[in-house]
């Protein structure tokens, strides 16, 4: 398959984003998602395929590829197990076999409790029967198939495309008037977010600046000129100030099977605050950060590092090479720190998070 | 068959090491099928209603042989069947339950494979009592990380010396420590793996008594407390308090009243006399440790917001997620 120069292109344009993906030259949940997308795309129209089982393991081996040159963005992985979960559910529709539910046995049984997979409407309506393994035409599988997994790629894509009009949709029923609501960092979900909201209702923000990124500086600007009555202040003032707050909307990087999250640092210490003052804790974030992991590793050694230099930079020499400086990129916050996940697909307390995941994703490609 | 005769064979079954309370069950509803002469549908879940019923009058603790009973039961009830004649029905129904004790053996692989993913290297893991399935993780563990288990006695039984003979048998470091020594050995701990009797409604856990308590206190240390449980555990029951499990009787945790009864009158009068009629009682009181065993439960329950997910062989779940597979079998 090497020599083959479909091949070849499809390495070429992996290896692209692969490397990309090292350098950090592509960072955030949906920049990364999203050129995941449209490599798979690329790779599935090019792809050759006689059966189900060659075209998964074509995307099975670009996924862990891509996963592997940056496992901390994790909307790379979930964009390759959404489009496995979709091409498997058109390949099911296409070829109209009934789901094995041949046999009924007690471990079956035992299953009806799994949450159902989500079932979309059966979209080839041009009944071509499909032929496996055809030795006369090998192509006809891919042919007959190939239109519809594009069809589906696409609806991922829509999906990634409308993701924070989705979110933002129900706004202004999280946002009462008069509030006082407390966010930090720049997401741009939360920030679309709360220009929804801003439509409907006169509230109030306070940006805490969120060093040493000061992204809450860029988000506190982008509100403020949305003529929403913005507060910047500085981390160190959280606490201080969460009795006056309503309500925390925080961004998230990844969320997890548990219901805990990945989000920028500074939204532990936020939460943590939020909940000595039984504040509510609201997370905004679209379904392609749920990742199919239970926070395994709860130190932050298992988290992204940033440049330290935003910390102490060298022009402060002396010190230097007398301390150890780490910029930590994200925290962990717990799932009982979190009161409910607004998504692009309604809103869900964190216990059932899992089941989401469930719904989402197909058990066999938790691991790529 | 009898109440008896069904009662002996779930014995017998239970003497086979491999096999936790709920399977034997079914495999002894299975071998009362074999033998009845039921000629309905309706007759036959009578006799096996019976027969369940009967078995958990004969067994101090039915909690995990009640969960296997109901599945059973339950499974029978909703049997999409197009059998011909009733006995063909029937021995299809017995062949799937002993087909589901063959296929339940390999679920504790299944569910040391999941729980392996959450041991880091070089853990210290506290456990309690002996499990099967708990044992085989640890077992599995140890072949690719550094681990390194607290046990706990488990008094009254001492099934946790147990466990601990089987992990150092195996080179794992292993050291018993009291029930009463948890609070103080929690900080050393990374995590603690708990096996089960069953897993209720709630999400909740009916385990060897002292689980309550090192749940309550692995809480109070914020460590992890994983709960280990194959499906067949999951049981339709939602416990309030500990005094709802069925293993509960006004015995348990009873007030010797008899005994003070009999000793007041005989040593009537002031405190210091009665303290010189002790010394010169010819038999003092004596309490062994069979006197403590008698009126102690053997098992406790512990509230779902303790546990910080099951790992059972349909996947890691969270306590929420155990009512949702038991409302999907029991009520779907």
């Amino acid at each position: 398959m090497a020599s083959d120069p479909q091949s070849t292109a499809n390495q070429r344009i992996v290896e692209d984003l692969v490397s990309r993906l090292r350098r950090r030259q592509l960072v955030g949940s949906r920049a990364t998602a999203l050129e995941t997308l449209l490599v798979l795309r690329q790779v599935v129209s090019k792809a050759r395929f006689s059966n189900i089982d060659q075209l998964v393991n074509v995307i099975r081996i670009v996924g862990r590829r891509l996963v592997e040159a940056q496992p901390k963005e994790h909307s790379v992985g979930n964009t390759v197990r959404k489009v496995l979960h979709h091409i498997r559910e058109e390949y099911h529709t296409a070829s109209e076999r009934p789901t094995v539910q041949s046999s009924f046995s007690i471990a079956k049984f035992v299953l009806q409790g799994q949450p159902r997979k989500q079932t979309p409407i059966p979209r080839s309506e041009t009944r071509v029967p499909l032929k496996e393994n055809d030795p006369d035409d090998p192509d006809s599988f891919a042919r007959v198939l190939k239109p519809v997994l594009m069809e589906a790629i696409q609806d991922v894509f829509d999906e990634l495309e409308t993701v924070y009009d989705n979110i933002s949709k129900n706004a202004k029923d999280h946002i009462h008037s008069d509030e006082i609501i407390l966010t930090l960092g720049m997401s741009r979900t939360v920030q679309s977010f709360l220009k929804s909201a801003a439509h409907y209702r006169n509230y109030t923000v306070i940006v805490a600046e969120t060093a040493p990124s000061y992204g809450g500086r860029e988000m506190a600007a982008s509100l403020s000129s949305a003529g929403i009555s913005t507060f910047l202040v500085p981390d160190s003032s959280i606490y201080a100030l969460m009795s006056r707050v309503n309500k925390v909307i925080l961004g998230a990087h990844a969320i997890l099977a548990n219901g805990g999250m990945f989000a920028t640092s500074g939204s532990l210490l936020a939460a943590t605050a939020a909940r000595s003052y039984s504040t509510p804790v609201v997370v905004c974030a679209g379904q392609f950060k749920l990742t199919p992991l239970w926070n395994l590793y709860h130190e932050y050694g298992a988290l992204d590092f940033g440049d330290p230099s935003a910390v102490l930079g060298f022009e402060e020499g002396d010190l230097v090479d007398k301390v150890d400086v780490v910029n930590p990129y994200y925290d962990y916050v717990r799932p009982e720190l979190l009161d409910v996940f607004i998504t692009n697909y309604g809103d869900h307390p964190p216990s059932s998070i899992y089941r989401l995941l469930k719904e989402t994703y197909d058990d066999e490609d938790n691991e790529l | 068959m009898t109440d008896l005769q069904i009662h002996e064979s779930y014995q017998r079954l239970l003497k086979n090491e491999d096999l936790s309370t709920p399977l034997a069950a079914i495999l002894a509803l299975t071998e009362m099928m074999k033998q009845s002469n039921a000629g309905t549908m309706f007759e036959l879940l009578n006799e096996l209603k019976g027969a369940a019923e009967a078995l958990s009058k004969h067994s101090p603790n039915p909690i995990g042989l009640n969960a296997g009973c109901e599945l059973f039961i339950e499974f029978i009830t909703l049997f999409p069947h197009d059998a011909a004649s009733f006995s063909e029905l029937k021995t299809e129904l017995i062949r799937q339950g002993q087909q589901y004790a063959e296929e339940a053996l390999a679920y504790r692989t299944k569910i040391a494979e999941l729980a392996f993913d959450f041991i880091k290297d070089d853990s210290v893991i506290l456990t309690h009592s002996y499990s099967r399935v708990v044992l085989q993780t640890l077992l599995m563990a140890h072949k690719r990380k550094r681990i390194s288990v607290f046990v706990t006695e488990a008094r009254p039984r001492g099934m946790g010396i147990k466990t601990a003979e089987m992990l150092t048998t195996a080179g794992i470091p292993c050291t018993v420590v009291l029930d009463s020594a948890v609070a103080y050995a929690i900080e050393k701990v990374d995590f603690v793996l708990m096996g089960s009797e069953a897993v209720v409604e709630s999400g909740g856990l009916v385990n060897a008594v002292g689980s309550n308590q090192i749940a309550i206190i692995a809480k109070a240390a914020n460590k992890p407390f994983y709960a280990l449980a194959e499906s067949y555990k999951f049981h339709r029951m939602f416990p309030l308090s500990q005094y709802d499990l069925p293993s509960h009787n006004p015995g348990v945790l009873s007030f010797p009243q008899a005994l003070s009864a009999r000793t007041r009158p005989a040593s009537s009068g002031l405190p210091s006399e009665s303290s010189s009629s002790f010394s010169s009682n010819s038999s003092p009181i004596k309490i062994s440790q069979e006197d403590i065993a008698r009126n102690n439960p053997d098992v406790d329950y512990t509230r779902p917001d303790l546990i910080s997910l099951v790992f059972s062989d349909v996947g890691s779940l969270t306590p929420e997620g155990v009512s949702q597979y038991l409302v999907g079998m029991f009520a779907g």
